[in-house]
């Protein structure tokens, strides 16, 4: 690895981020706030791929360069990595429902770098990770709410 | 279209990916949006005690 050091890398995580028929509105911000990521150094892009599922649940998968005017997200194509797979694509289309569009993020965490880097350099592996969903948070809290009400 | 470069690669997600459950389903029924959100945003502020 030349450009990057193994040891420093953040780690990197996907998004799928579907678009259902008939709530599209593209107006360009998304592809903004995901430039001033970049460029705030938050996160390193690493690939972008839009996929498209038909009503038969057909997958059609497309680079961003195939995406016409790309506006501000020229800079991040030029930097994409391709480093998901055709394999991939049928992986990460599954989550989708028919008719729906949808934006494959990949990208690596750089605001985590420097603290995954000194926690290997302390002598520390990563045995678990994973995001709490909104609705968990809202479901304990209720739980909790319920469990004051009744004094359970 | 895929360019050439990404078939017949290994892929790097490994198992179909299944469908998370989509935040605005839990924002109703009950309090308005805008209340639940408050409350989440209550419960992961900094200086918050755990009860157990």
């Amino acid at each position: 690895m030349s450009e990057y050091d193994l040891a420093e890398l953040g780690p990197v995580d996907y998004l799928v981020v579907e678009f259902p028929e008939g709530q599209q509105n593209f107006t360009g911000e998304v592809a903004e706030e995901l430039v001033r990521l970049s460029d705030a150094g938050t996160i390193r892009v690493i690939d972008i791929l839009i996929l498209v599922k038909d009503e038969q649940g057909n997958v059609d998968a497309m680079e961003l360069s195939d995406a016409g005017e790309l506006g501000e997200l020229v800079k991040l194509e030029a930097e994409l990595a391709e480093l998901l797979a055709a394999d991939d694509v049928v992986n990460l289309a599954y989550a989708m429902d028919p008719g729906s569009v949808a934006g494959v993020l990949v990208y690596e965490n750089l605001w985590a770098a420097p603290f995954a880097a000194a926690a290997r350099r302390a002598g520390g592996q990563l045995i678990a990770n994973g995001r709490i969903p909104i609705q968990a948070i809202i479901a304990s809290i209720e739980a909790g709410d319920a469990s004051e009400t009744t004094g359970a | 279209m895929l360019r050439a470069a990404r078939v017949g690669r290994v892929g790097v997600v490994g198992a179909p990916v299944a469908k998370a459950a989509v935040v605005a389903s839990a924002v109703s029924p009950g309090p308005s949006p805008i209340a639940k959100a408050a409350v989440v945003g209550a419960a992961v502020t900094p200086g918050r005690r755990r009860r157990i």
